[in-house]
Formats: structure tokens, sequence, C-alpha cells
């Protein structure tokens, strides 16, 4: 397999994503934001770790969160901009809203909130457990923080405000919406997944995994959920009305000798990319069952995955700072 | 875990817990600011308290989760979780971590964060547990929170600092109050917190391929790794764990309140712990078994699986190395709470006596039905 890029540096590679003008960026855990197409490197986070990244509401460049207690955002044309900075803050989650030009960081019970139209003003979201996974809704009304005993539900823009809980005992960890809004999914410390239909906030266990899940993603128009978490990506359908409830998820390409540990959809097709712990990365067309190894080549667990808009390019990199660009020919 | 082929690629981290006033912050910020040869990342339950700045401090929230796994003293530090996830994709950049409880916290689910949890585990190993005790207010501390006991019930090792404050009478009289609540841990002497960093680490306190310790550990002292660094004033030899096991305890199963003067048998190691004798606790106690008959292998593990299920939350701790009939490997376990790791390790030696001895340490500790329990097991 010839890439387009392939390159070590030497960093866990944290996150990788293509922001809307097709730029190919990865986050590493030494601070560096790579544009990886033209190999432009910036200290976004300088001395400092990242723990989170998520494409810019603009569309353009990337916002990082760090154990620096910064949030960045970082351009190819510009030095990195901070939008902000509290001491001792550790940003293990970011979201972002291009509707309502929001940003959400969490550090620890607080949820800081970025207007980014009003630049300068942030609210806090004071929570009783820690938050670990942010998601807004499409509109960018709600957001939704992932937490001890289920997730809040805040009005993004009233302050003060006493948040909705959507109950589950245990600690979810991760957390994504439906594109359509009408569906949260939450990863939890148990091996396993929790929904809420969020009409009439009706639970959806989602369990049977033989690991605990970090990667979910909503794919091919949010008619579907992939997720890490087992030796096959696992896929729930999300076609009808009630999502999953009373379906059963599919296992794509289950191979024994691994597991899966990051996976990436594209946004518009049954395209789907799983990165294993083996360091391998396969792409799974859902509708003709074509799969194929992008990254034969056995390494370090892959932790960073992304497809781009189109499905022609996906992203990936691992625990040692490798990253590789592959462009498909299709 | 017992694999020292992973764990060698693993970070350690040395939990370090000690009641309100002490001792913590100052050894902490000896860690942070001596040079010692080794970096650490710290992470402390409030920020500010450590007068040095370091990238490598980090502060946590000390949330305490239940697992929906059935197990009721199932709890984990959540927001361990997933600080240590965050440090160890920055790995290179310290040697090992010390997590620092407050004074208040119970050492349970923090020790059983890094059994429950997959990640830290794949990544991590809990290298020990120490406490610092304060000698001077040691006793109101005890009287004031019963938090201080099963801390001491909890660890590997204490450091027992600010000895300067006391008459050596005193000093021997806590000592002894430590010994009587924990047989296991090693007990360094300190002031103001000033005990070799490095003798802190490396103490393998949870790895199964390195507990032969508890074999040797005599029934009235401490069981101390071959570079624990203390200061006894007493001739210490470090060669011990290759000794015999032997302590004449030949043909019957007792423990440590048989009523034999242990310390009259020869030991065939150089030191003696007898010079202070423990002080017992009537809630918190230490049970040790021991016998030189092989054990049903099946049996035994029925029996403590029982055991923890039903005792888990009372059972602070308990290490074994038992001699299992037909089995020409050692199974060696240790469990904090009911959490329970054991596996075979390394064979016996011909030349070796086998001998099978477990040592529970606990709340409300029945000997007589741990006893029976245990004898119950032994291969007819």
């Amino acid at each position: 397999m010839t890439f387009a890029v392939q390159k070590d540096y030497g960093a866990y590679v944290v996150s990788s994503l293509f922001d809307a003008a097709d730029e190919a960026i990865v986050a590493l855990s030494d601070g560096r934001v790579v544009f990886v197409d033209v190999d432009m490197s910036f200290d976004a986070h300088p001395g400092a770790g990242i723990l989170c990244a998520v494409a810019h509401p603009t569309g353009v460049g990337i916002v990082t969160g760090g154990d620096d207690g910064r949030v960045v955002w970082t351009t190819k044309d510009s030095q990195p901009i901070e939008l902000l900075n509290i001491k001792g803050a550790w940003f293990d989650s970011v979201a972002v809203n291009a509707e309502a030009m929001l940003l959400a960081a969490a550090s620890g019970k607080k949820v800081y909130i970025y207007d980014l139209a009003k630049k300068g003003e942030s609210k806090i979201f004071e929570h009783p457990n820690s938050v670990s996974g942010l998601v807004f809704d499409p509109k960018g009304r709600k957001l939704y923080c992932a937490s001890y005993n289920g997730a809040y539900v805040w009005f993004s823009r009233i302050h003060p405000q006493k948040p909705q809980l959507l109950k589950w005992a245990g600690s979810h960890t991760g957390i994504a919406i439906s594109p359509d809004g009408k569906f949260v999914v939450t990863s939890m410390q148990e091996n396993a997944l929790h929904g809420w239909r969020l009409s009439d906030s009706k639970d959806m266990r989602m369990g049977g995994y033989p690991t605990k899940i970090k990667s979910i993603d909503f794919f091919a128009k949010g008619k579907l959920l992939a997720t890490s978490g087992a030796n096959g990506a696992v896929v729930w359908p999300f076609l009808k009305a009630n999502g999953p409830m009373g379906e059963e998820a599919s296992e794509i390409n289950a191979d024994e000798s691994s597991m899966v540990t990051v996976v990436a959809g594209a946004p518009e097709d049954t395209v789907l990319a799983a990165g294993l712990d083996d360091g391998r990365v396969w792409v799974a067309e859902l509708q003709s069952t074509g799969i194929e190894y992008i990254q034969r080549e056995k390494g370090s667990p892959i932790t960073a995955l992304a497809v781009s808009g189109d499905a022609a390019r996906i992203l990936f990199g691992n625990e040692d700072g490798g990253v590789w660009l592959f462009e498909s020919t299709h | 875990m017992a694999d020292t082929a992973s764990i060698s690629s693993k970070t350690p981290v040395t939990v370090l817990t000690g009641y309100l006033g002490a001792g913590k912050t100052t050894l902490l910020n000896r860690i942070l600011s001596e040079n010692h040869g080794q970096k650490y990342a710290v992470i402390v339950n409030e920020f500010g308290e450590i007068g040095i700045d370091n990238d490598l401090i980090v502060g946590a929230d000390e949330e305490v989760f239940e697992m929906n796994n059935g197990c009721v003293c199932c709890t984990v530090r959540g927001d361990l979780i997933r600080i240590l996830q965050g440090l160890m994709r920055r790995k290179g950049k310290f040697d090992a971590i010390i997590v620092e409880t407050t004074g208040l916290a119970d050492p349970g689910p923090v020790a059983q964060t890094f059994f429950v949890d997959e990640d830290v585990k794949a990544k991590t190993y809990l290298d020990s547990v120490t406490a610092l005790v304060d000698a001077k207010h040691f006793k109101s501390a005890l009287d004031a929170d019963r938090v201080v006991k099963e801390q001491i019930a909890f660890a590997d090792q204490v450091i027992l600092n600010k000895t300067d404050l006391v008459t050596p009478e005193e000093l021997n009289e806590v000592e002894a109050r430590i010994r009587g609540l924990n047989p296991l841990a090693t007990i360094q002497r300190a002031e103001r917190s000033g005990v070799d960093i490095k003798s802190l680490l490396n103490q393998h306190r949870f790895d199964l391929s390195k507990m032969d310790g508890i074999a040797n550990h005599d029934d009235h002292g401490p069981d101390c790794a071959d570079d624990c660094g203390h200061d006894y004033h007493y001739d210490h030899s470090h060669h011990h764990h290759d000794h015999n096991p032997a302590h004449g305890e030949a043909g019957h199963v007792h423990d440590e309140h048989c009523g034999h003067d242990h310390h009259h048998h020869d030991h065939g190691h150089a030191h003696d712990h007898g010079h202070i004798n423990p002080i017992h606790d009537n809630e918190i106690r230490s049970v040790s078994l021991s016998s030189d008959k092989p054990l049903d292998g099946v049996r035994f593990t029925k029996w403590i699986d029982q055991l923890l299920a039903a005792k888990g939350p009372d059972i602070l701790r308990a290490k074994g190395i038992i001699d299992v009939a037909g089995e020409d490997k050692r199974l060696v376990f240790q469990a904090v709470h009911m959490i329970l790791e054991g596996e075979l390790q390394a064979p016996w030696k011909d030349s070796e006596n086998r001998f099978s001895r477990a040592v529970f340490i606990g709340r409300h500790l029945d000997e007589v039905a741990l006893r029976a329990g245990f004898e119950a097991c032994i291969k007819v």
C-alpha cells in the first residue's frame, strides 16, 4: 500500500480529522498540531499535552484542549489562537457547534461554554461529578454532558439554569448524538453503550461488548452508528423511528486476533473505517460488503482515525506517533 | 500483571495515603524539588498545597464511582482513570506516578482502580500503597477517625514520620500499634518526611511474581522488599528472601496468636523483629494461616472465592503462597477487597520445603472460621 503521506511524529496521536477545506490535521500528545498534507507543525500547547480535539466550527482549522488549562484554535495560516486559559484545568473533552458558533470544553466538574461570536465571554456549567464527554445537538440549542449516573442536558445559551438529567446508573465516558438530534448514545465505564430516545427519554441498553468502548461515530447520514470495543466494528442501525430498539447490531470484519480501537464512518456514505490494536486499518463499503486493509503492517495500536467528507481520504495515527494519509484511487 | 516483561514496560504508580498533617505535602515537595534522578508525575487532591510549579502536577477530584458489576465493594476512582489515560499518552516525560489521596480517603477505591479498569491496567501497575503516620498525633488521629486504621491496615509500607517529636518509648508504642494493624507492611522511621525517595518506589507489592516475601514474613514483623532501604536499628539481612521459609512449624496450622514464641525458633535469617511486639486492635487485625501439608487446589480456590464474595467488604488485603497438591509450581495470590488475582508462579525447588501461607488483614476477622476454612483445604 502506498500512502499520500506517511510520517513518524514521535508522539501519541490524540486525534486526526479533516476540516471543511479537506485539510488533514492531527493533534499530538506533546502539544503539537500538524497539517499533514503540507507537513506544517504548530506548537499549540508548548510544553504541555493535547487531550482532545475537534474541527473548528467555522470549518477551518482545529480546536484542541490541553492539560495546560488552555483551549487553542490552530489554522494553517496563523499562529495558534488561545480561546480559553484556566489555571490548573485539564481539558479532556471539547465540542463545537457550527450553527450556534459555540464551543464547550470540560475540565473536571466544570464545562466552559465559549461563544465564538461574542469573543471572550464564557459561562460555566457546574456538575456534581466530572464530565468526560460533550456533544451539542445539531442546532446548538442544547449541550449534552456525559457524567456519572447519566447525561446532563443544558440549554446552551441560558445561564444560570438547572440542567435536566438523563439518568442511568454508572459512569458515562463518551457521548454522541444522532445527526437528526433524536438519539443520544453514551459509552460507559462498563463494556456497554447506553442510549436515550430524546422524545420520551426512553432508555436503550446496548451491551454485549468484550471490552470498553472508546470510539463511537454516527455515519451514513446518521442511519448507522459504529463503535469500537469488539473484534470487529460494531454497527447499530438507526433506520427506524425507534432507532436500534428491537434491532440487532452487526459486527463487521471480526478478526479474533485483534480488537477494534477506533472507528470512523463517512458522513454521507456507508463507508466505514476501523483501526485495530495491532496497528492495522481496514475500510469497508457496507453495501457491497467489500473490505480492504489499507494498512496491513502491524504496529502499535491505532489511536486516531478520520474519513474525509467525500470518503476519498483516510487519516490515521498510532500510539507511537506514526501518521498515515491514504487516498483512494477509485 | 505478573509477567515481568510486560511490567517493565508499564509505569509504576505509588499511592500515598496518610491522615491530615502526617507530612504528605512535605514529602511531595521533596519528591518534586530534590535531585534524585527520577521524574515523577504527581496527582494531588488539592492544588496549591504543593509549593512548586511543575507541569507534571495534576489536580484530581477524588471521585469514587461504583461499578455496575454486582460487586458491592467494587468502587473505583473515575477521575484517576481519565488522568492516568491522559498521562500515559505522554509516556517518556516521567518515570513514575505518585497519587496523593486526601487525609480522609479510604485507599480501597484508588487501589481497585488499578485492577478494575482495563486501560489503566494495560499501561500502569500499582507499585505500592504507602501510608504516612504522624508519630506525635497518631493516638489522637486514631481516636478521631477510623480511616487512620484503615490506611495503615491497607498499606504496603508505612513511613512513621515526625519521630523527633516523641520519646523513644512513645515511638515504640506507635510502631507496635502499626504492626498490630498490619504485620505485612514495611515500617520506615523518618523525621520531616526524610526518607530515601528512590526507596519508595520499585516495591512491586502487588506483583504476583515478586510475592515471595510473604513466605518469609515473620508473623511479628514486616515483610520487606530487597531494596526497601529502611533504617532499623538492628542488623537487617537483605538475603532472607532466599532462605528456606521454615518457621519450625511442622505439622500444624497456626497463626500468630497460637501461643508459640516464634522468636525462639531458628528463622534462618539474621534480623529480629521482636524488639517491638505488636499491639493489637480490636477492630482491624490480621490473621496469618500456614501449613506444611499441600492443599487441594480446587477446594482452596472455591474457599477463597466464597470467602472474598462473602467477606470482601471487610477484607482489606490478602496475600498468600499456596502449595497445591500435585502441582510443581506455587500458587500465588493477592486480593484487595473482592478483587482477587492469583496464578501459578515459580516452581518449588527440590531443596525447598513446600508450605502454604495466607495472610488476611481486615475488619472483624473471624480467626476460628478462617482457620477452619483453610484447614479444610488440606489435601487428605
